[in-house]
């Protein structure tokens, strides 16, 4: 308000007389003056409306703008906040990765918050008590780690990934300048069990590799939202395939060994172990090998289906089939003419070399590509590797292909294979994920009928073939054994050989029913025979009667055995060694 | 125009030349000031309380966290196998198993037999130790 002479607005602005003040300054105060004069000019001039109710209004109106500006900011902030801005409140239980469980919800792998142990060591009193007396407590700390960080100046970290349970003996000591800083770690509380199926993360919460690496972004998603992820394995079927293997291993003094189980209708994978489980290699998905006579099964199923042969078309198995150079026998002649039935039963490799090379090189490739012999298992892990493929598809490359030489793949390509031809020829994408996938892309790989017709040859295989030791009473389990030497210096050594047994069970019922497969590989084998009908049949058998129950398979009598496994007609193993 | 009048009239309406308005619009700020205050304070009050409520929860969490995986280690199939097999256990034999519907083949139902209730004799002598013996009931199982 202003309180000044309205006859004097034009006295000179107040300064302190004989003060000289800066220019800058004399213009602010003139301005000032001239401002606060203007009202008295106004009434001079007889402008009331320029009076202080208008100033009044003017300030007024200022200030309500800025409160409603500063009204709609906060209602902007309160209600408009981003996600993850000031304000947001995470998930309560959100954790960095989401709990991995398996299909029923046992844990498989969880988050637990670890402690790393800091020193100051101007805190310490004395230094060498206070390093042995943590070292009584701590056995797997660094000595020299600690010794380090006590003599020197700054407080510094002496170790990581601290457990609870370590972490309360160390603060029991209480010692002086020892601090520690909490630390998300991942656990996997069934230490090698499964370790190839999970893979690892690492501490920045990152999947390094197997299905932590997979799922990465979706476990990450569920540990956000506070929830658990679900594979498809099923512990129960995976703790009865990892103990026998293990036995398998023990009975057969192998260098190493794999082990499958899916469900050959959705593709989940219910079970998969590598041994020895201190190896970080997944041999299930990464390594490769030739498996040999497993692969008879795609042979005739290409036959059957191309109606280049059926059950009894007739091969000369009198003597060697020559390709050039080479001779292929088989490994227990028969000296026999064979029927489709008895060349599948007996294993005979001049049998299946004769249909392969009687079907050629396109029909062939054709059917390996169609059952995913020629590429990399369809899975979700990123270690699935690519198969070693034959270079040319000569006669003599399609005679070894034929029996499984000649071509080296991974055990999960045979799986899905095995799943394929046993489902009624859809080939359907391995999955870890529970449920399946969501929409699997099945392509027809053989017909339904040829799909039923090896069913039933696999049975028999088991029944009166080289598969004996793997049948388990009342369960109906069909499969192809495979034995193939291994290349060792450049010629295939007796002594290096791999054992497999692809199974299937049940085999009865419609072509939809469920349906498990099996796959058990022995690799290098020290104990003799070294076929697969011995080093991998039995332990097929033993883990098939485990795990039906767990599975809700029931023991029935099919035109072979009885529900008990007793034979109805008395077959032995026409060839007597398990190839 | 009596609207105008009304409204001056409130406005002059005063107290030892002080406005009833503002005084009554001062009154009501102190009131609201103060209540704003109050709430301030108890909705500090409330976030302590449910920050600390978090604290425990996320305690609470990681424990149960630690003890699944604990429960976990404990129930890993290998560690089992092998202390049954200590134990002298082992998978049951499959001439040993057997399912809900084969049970009556198992072990038949016996044929209930008739009840056989004597006639109760007429108590001659004083013999209550044999009177509850007099009535024998064959219950079917």
């Amino acid at each position: 308000m202003s309180v000044q002479d309205p006859q004097a607005w034009d006295r000179p602005a107040p300064g302190t007389p004989g003060q000289v003040s800066l220019p800058s300054w004399r213009w602010l105060t003139e301005a000032m003056w001239r401002i606060e004069h203007s009202f008295g000019r106004a009434r001079a001039d007889a402008r009331p409306e320029e009076d202080t109710r208008v100033r009044i209004f003017v300030i007024l109106s200022l200030f309500s703008a800025v409160f409603v500006c500063l009204a709609l900011g906060a209602v902007n902030a309160a209600l408009l906040a981003p996600k993850g801005g000031v304000g947001w409140v995470r998930h309560p239980n959100a954790m960095m990765r989401g709990d991995l469980v398996d299909r029923n919800g046992a844990l498989l792998a969880t988050n637990i918050v670890h402690y790393g142990l800091y020193i100051d060591p101007a805190e310490v009193w004395d230094r060498q008590a206070a390093a042995v007396r943590i070292k009584r407590v701590l056995p797997r700390v660094s000595m020299t780690k600690l010794n380090r960080v006590l003599t020197g100046e700054r407080r510094l970290i002496v170790m990581t990934g601290l457990t609870p349970g370590e972490k309360a003996a160390v603060h029991g000591l209480a010692l002086g300048g020892v601090t520690f800083e909490p630390e998300d770690r991942r656990v996997y509380p069934l230490g090698a069990s499964t370790t190839h199926v999970l893979g690892a993360a690492d501490t920045g919460g990152e999947g390094i590799s197997g299905a932590e690496l997979a799922f990465n972004r979706e476990i990450r998603e569920a540990g956000a939202q506070g929830e658990s992820f679900a594979l498809s394995i099923d512990l129960r079927v995976q703790g009865v395939l990892e103990n026998e293997l293990a036995r398998a291993v023990a009975d057969s003094q192998a260098k190493g060994a794999v082990g499958i189980i899916t469900d050959v209708q959705t593709g989940e994978v219910l079970g998969m172990a590598s041994w020895p489980t201190t190896d970080r290699l997944n041999r299930a998905v990464s390594a490769h090998y030739e498996m040999g006579s497993v692969f008879k099964t795609f042979t005739v199923a290409a036959g059957l289906d191309t109606g280049a042969a059926d059950m009894d078309t007739k091969f000369d198995a009198t003597e060697a089939f020559v390709i050039g150079k080479r001779r292929i026998t088989d490994f227990h002649a028969t000296n026999e003419v064979l029927t489709l039935e008895e060349v599948y039963l007996h294993s005979s490799n001049i049998g299946t070399s004769r249909l392969a090379v009687e079907m050629g090189p396109t029909v062939m490739q054709d059917y390996f590509k169609r059952f995913g012999l020629l590429d990399a298992a369809p899975i979700e892990l990123h270690e699935s590797a690519r198969p070693r493929r034959p270079i040319k598809w000569d006669d003599s490359t399609l005679a070894s292909l034929s029996f499984g030489y000649g071509i080296m793949i991974t055990p999960l390509q045979m799986s899905a294979a095995m799943g394929a031809l046993t489902n009624g020829g859809r080939f359907i994408p391995l999955t870890l994920r529970k449920g399946g996938l969501p929409n699997p892309e099945a392509r027809q790989v053989v017909s339904p009928e040829t799909s039923a017709t090896l069913l039933d040859l696999l049975r028999r295989n088991v029944v009166r073939g080289s598969g004996g030791r793997a049948d388990a009473p009342g369960l109906r389990l069909g499969g192809k054994t495979g034995s193939a030497n291994k290349l060792v210096n450049g010629r295939y050594d007796p002594t290096h050989a791999v054992g497999t047994f692809a199974a299937v069970f049940p085999v009865d019922g419609p072509l939809n029913a469920r349906r498990y497969s099996i796959l058990i590989l022995i690799d290098e084998p020290g104990s003799y025979p070294r076929t697969g009908g011995f080093v991998a049949a039995p332990a097929v058998g033993r883990i098939a009667d485990r795990i039906a129950p767990f599975l809700g398979i029931e023991r029935r009598a099919d035109p072979y055995r009885t529900a008990m496994g007793e034979k109805i007609p008395a077959f032995e193993d026409v060839a007597g060694d398990g190839r | 125009m009596s609207a105008t009048q009304a409204i001056r009239r409130v406005f002059d309406w005063k107290v030892r030349g002080v406005r009833w308005i503002e005084i009554i619009g001062l009154v009501l700020v102190a009131a609201m000031i103060f209540s704003v205050y109050l709430a301030k304070a108890a909705a500090a009050n409330e976030s302590a309380e449910i920050a600390s409520l978090e604290r425990q929860i996320r305690q609470n969490g990681q424990r149960v966290r630690l003890l699944r995986a604990e429960v976990a280690r404990l129930e890993q199939p290998g560690r089992l196998e092998a202390l049954s097999r200590m134990a002298g256990l082992a998978p049951v034999d499959v001439h040993r198993q057997a399912a809900v519907t084969s049970l009556p083949e198992l072990a038949p139902v016996p044929e209930p037999q008739p009840l056989v209730i004597v006639a109760p004799t007429p108590p001659a002598a004083p013999a209550p130790v044999e009177a509850p013996a007099a009535v024998t009931v064959e219950a079917a199982q």
